[in-house]
């Protein structure tokens, strides 16, 4: 679809925020309509508020309205899902259709995919679909073979790295490792642009604080390991705690006592700063972000339809939903996460994803944990 | 009398005899029944153990972090066992047996901290006393810029004693009221001092319900995930929890193994202590002695209560209260909390609590009666779920399930029967402590007076336990309302009680929409535990 299309797509879906034009809209009827005085939804009830959304462009890319309408019901096991932000856009899903609903269950993406792997080895396949925050988890689960293959609408909208390469999953949302860090005790002058010359680094001594027991710090150890080696994840970990680093239970609270000055910097996931910032606009805290090394990894959240679905072609038309201008808008302004999709930007003056230079991973080989899990435990960091 | 008379006597002696041979039996019979489902998870447990390469298993046993986990987790257990014995016992026996002002009101703010989950007293008293806490915010303008760490093993123990030292005092309490009290007067006439009537008379009495309390308090310690993290102390809980994370199931089962071996060593040295019962039963019925003076104790007294009551209650209610103005104008998740997830919970609770009652009937009976180690070997049995972590017990009973009963695969059967393996015990400790008091020539008395044994055993030995069923029931429902990680694993999809949602909104960092639920979950807790307590006296 170029870009002509689908910029008028988002005008006339613009304009369906009155009732006018509905019925002339093939397909989509039951979207927007007011027939039966429906109130329908519209890209403000996607979009989120406050300082580092307002005064937002357009987003571009294929509008909800140019899809088939979602009908009938679906089962989602959400992995993580933002501290239930995904299942707002449920809701804003089944809001927008008469005719659809959908079911979840929330827990962490660890617990899900091992109930799926669990469930598809019994034959008996409770979902339809697996939405996860952790790549590793939705590979997990396609190891195990229990994923069907992805509509080429949703693969062909989203970058090559960041879908998995057999298309069994596909991200639809990113998050940059960073370094989020207290403006008023350091300047990105002082952070050296690898994370493997932290631990030489005199301003950061006995000043950083990690989350080492989170899937994300996890997966960024697994990314050096993959990167590099084994062994030198196991230095790095070892000359940080020399350095003397301290330990948290959440990278919200990383982010949050580098605001506070507790810390000077920390290693955390690029939103919670964001989050930080958005409750605290004058916070001193900004973000760092490494150079191709596994501190600006890029992992994504992401979607798989499970193989024990009998609803392929609504699962199939839901990710596309997932991937649409709308729902990548939400994805940007309310979880101040990386849009998949090109028409959409991140907020709060992030670099554009493609200003990013992270390491060249594949993203299901973030799936081996367990392995990063022994390394920290032979280094005393868990 | 007739030849005829005579043979229908005899005869009816014989099926007497007959029957109580039979009885043991058919009791013993069922109990094995149970005991072997209640063990179930276990297999799970054994089976992905055994999957992990012996080179992996011989590292990780030997690992450095296990080693320190073990220690870390064997000083909390026997810190906050030795703490809620000193807290728990004097508050039982301030508020039975002596002449202490507002017993009532003592009594019930003793047993309340109970309702509280120990994940939330702990955000509490973060919270409160964490750096830029409450605390520290109050002292800054003073100039104090920092207060000693909340963090650590200190605050971890601080916060799991005072909330879970009620088992020993509502144990200590169960076995105090069901005593006979003339017994005390009866040393005290012997020129017994009231500290050796105490050593000599009551102690040998409750002691069982001290073990009891003590034993629930230990394995909920040895078992909690929860506070440990919050307080960012390391024990197995949290390691098993990383593994579990980490999709290392092989691994998260060794270390459950690990955590049943500590789980056994607890329940032996309970065992010993329990083991001089001969003498709980002396005498027993509900004459309470004369109450104990306190004179000029009572303000002493007083000010211990008070400050439990407010440390438990005071602090962890007034915090949420904070978090409920403060998000007043705060941005608010888009989550609504509604009558669904109480009446979720509450019914959830109750089932589990009604299960438990009845299954734990037979084991505590066999126990309590039986003679010998075998029949009090499954009394100790149900006390291994309770041990093991919850998110364990939810893997092991998904894999269950979808094995051998798929069509209960997410049903709240499944979600009632994790409940029943995680708290049995505490339903089993209070009725054994119960039936220990009653005296077994009453038994023999009605039987004599020709009462079948159930007959005998529903007209003269229920009503004098009754009380102990009754907290049993109360403890199960309480911590059925608090339960997380096997709720969070096993509810079927769609079905949100009181606990998933304060885990939604406090994991959205919307912490003070976390305040009214968690105020909700205090004061359904709180009812029931009211009921409890009235019903006993």
């Amino acid at each position: 679809m170029t870009n002509d299309t689908s910029g008028s797509s988002r005008r006339r879906f613009l304009a369906l925020g009155g009732a006018t034009a509905a019925g002339s809209l093939a397909g989509c009827a039951g979207l927007f309509s007011s027939e039966n005085n429906q109130v329908g939804i519209s890209l403000s009830d996607f979009r989120g508020s406050g300082p580092l959304v307002d005064s937002r462009g357009q987003p571009d890319g294929t509008s909800i309205a140019d899809l088939p309408d979602l009908e009938g019901s679906l089962t989602v096991y959400l992995g993580g899902g933002e501290g239930g932000l995904y299942v707002e856009l449920l809701d804003l899903f089944e809001q927008a259709y008469d005719n659809f609903s959908v079911s979840h269950r929330l827990d962490s993406s660890s617990s899900l995919a091992n109930s799926i792997i669990g469930e598809s080895e019994a034959g008996a396949t409770e979902a339809d679909l697996f939405m996860s925050v952790d790549a590793g988890s939705l590979g997990a689960v396609a190891n195990a073979g229990a994923t069907q293959s992805l509509p080429s609408e949703a693969l062909n909208a989203v970058p090559g790295s960041f879908q998995d390469g057999d298309g069994r999953w596909v991200g639809f949302a990113g998050r940059a490792r960073a370094i989020p860090y207290n403006t008023n005790q350091l300047s990105p002058s002082d952070i050296p642009n690898k994370v493997s010359e932290f631990p030489n680094t005199a301003a950061l001594e006995g000043t950083m604080g990690w989350a080492p027991s989170y899937g994300a710090f996890q997966s960024f150890i697994t990314a050096m390991r993959l990167n590099k080696s084994d062994d030198a994840a196991r230095s790095w970990l070892n000359a940080m705690q020399d350095h003397g680093v301290t330990e948290y239970g959440n990278e919200f609270a990383v982010s949050n006592s580098a605001a506070n000055g507790e810390l000077a910097a920390g290693f955390a996931n690029h939103y919670y700063s964001l989050r930080v910032k958005s409750a605290r606009q004058n916070a001193p805290l900004d973000l760092y972000f490494t150079e191709g090394d596994a501190g600006s990894l890029v992992n994504v959240s992401g979607l798989e339809i499970l193989s024990g679905t009998e609803k392929s072609e609504l699962a199939g038309n839901f990710v596309r939903h997932v991937l649409s201008a709308e729902a990548q808008e939400f994805f940007a302004t309310r979880a101040f996460a990386y849009p998949m999709i090109g028409g959409v930007q991140p907020v709060g003056g992030l670099p554009r994803i493609d200003d990013l230079n992270p390491p060249d991973i594949d993203l299901t080989e973030l799936a081996d944990v367990s392995g990063t899990v022994d390394l920290m435990r032979e280094t005393g960091v868990l | 009398m007739g030849a005829r008379d005579r043979l229908d006597r005899l005869r009816e002696r014989a099926n007497i005899a007959n029957r109580d041979a039979d009885e043991p039996t058919a009791l013993a019979a069922v109990v094995l029944a149970i005991s072997l489902l209640l063990l179930s998870p276990i297999a799970w447990v054994l089976l992905e153990a055994s999957e992990m390469p012996t080179g992996r298993l011989v590292e990780l046993v030997l690992s450095e972090t296990t080693t320190t986990v073990t220690v870390n987790t064997l000083l909390l257990v026997a810190a906050v066992t030795v703490l809620s014995i000193l807290i728990g016992v004097p508050l039982a026996l301030l508020t039975v047996q002596t002449d202490l002002p507002f017993k009532r009101f003592w009594t019930v703010t003793a047993a309340l901290p109970l309702v509280v989950p120990s994940y939330i007293g702990a955000f509490a008293f973060v919270s409160a006393f964490g750096p830029r806490g409450e605390l520290a915010d109050l002292l800054a303008p003073l100039g104090i810029q920092s207060i000693p760490t909340i963090y650590g093993l200190h605050g971890t123990i601080l916060v799991l004693t005072l909330f879970t030292y009620p088992y020993v005092f509502l144990t200590t309490r169960a076995s105090l009221i069901s005593f006979d009290g003339t017994v005390v007067e009866a040393a005290r006439s012997l020129n017994a001092s009231r500290w050796d009537a105490f050593k000599r008379v009551t102690l040998p009495q409750i002691l069982p319900g001290i073990a009891a309390g003590a034993l629930l308090v230990a394995l909920y310690a040895l078992s909690d995930f929860g506070t440990p993290a919050i307080m960012r102390y390391d024990v197995f809980t949290r390691m098993i929890f990383v593994e579990e994370q980490a999709r290392n199931l092989d691994a998260a089962a060794v270390l459950s193994l690990l955590l049943l071996v500590l789980a056994m060593a607890i329940l032996a040295v309970e065992s010993r202590v329990g083991a001089g019962r001969d003498g709980a039963y002396v005498s027993s019925g509900d004459r309470r002695p004369g109450e104990i003076q306190l004179g000029y104790w009572k303000l002493p007294a007083m000010g211990f209560c008070a400050l439990i009551a407010t440390l438990c209650l005071a602090l962890p209610i007034g915090i949420l209260g904070l978090w409920l103005v403060r998000s007043a104008d705060a941005t608010q998740a888009g989550f609504v909390f509604g009558a669904q997830h109480v009446i979720n919970s509450v019914t959830l609770a109750a089932a589990a609590a009604g299960l438990c009652v009845v299954v734990a009937l037979p084991i505590a009976y066999l126990s309590a009666r039986g003679d010998g180690t075998l029949s009090s070997l499954p009394e100790r049995v149900s006390y291994v779920g309770y041990a093991v972590p919850g998110v364990v017990i939810g893997l092991s009973l998904i894999y269950l399930a979808l094995r051998f009963v798929p069509f209960l695969y997410q049903s709240l059967f499944v979600l009632v029967f994790a409940y029943v393996v995680r708290f049995l015990p505490q339903a089993v400790g209070t009725t054994e402590s119960s039936v220990l008091q009653v005296d077994p020539s009453y038994i023999e008395a009605a039987r004599s007076l020709g009462y079948g044994p159930i007959t005998a055993f529903r007209k003269v030995v229920l009503p004098l336990v009754a009380p102990g069923i009754a907290a049993g029931a109360a403890l199960v429902f309480l911590t059925t309302m608090k339960e997380l990680p096997a709720t969070l694993l096993l509810r079927p999809v769609g079905f949100e009680t009181i606990v998933t949602y304060i885990w939604l909104v406090r994991g959205a960092a919307y912490q003070g929409q976390a305040a009214i639920p968690a105020l909700i979950l205090v004061g359904v807790s709180g009812l029931s535990m009211l009921i409890i307590l009235r019903q006993e006296s």
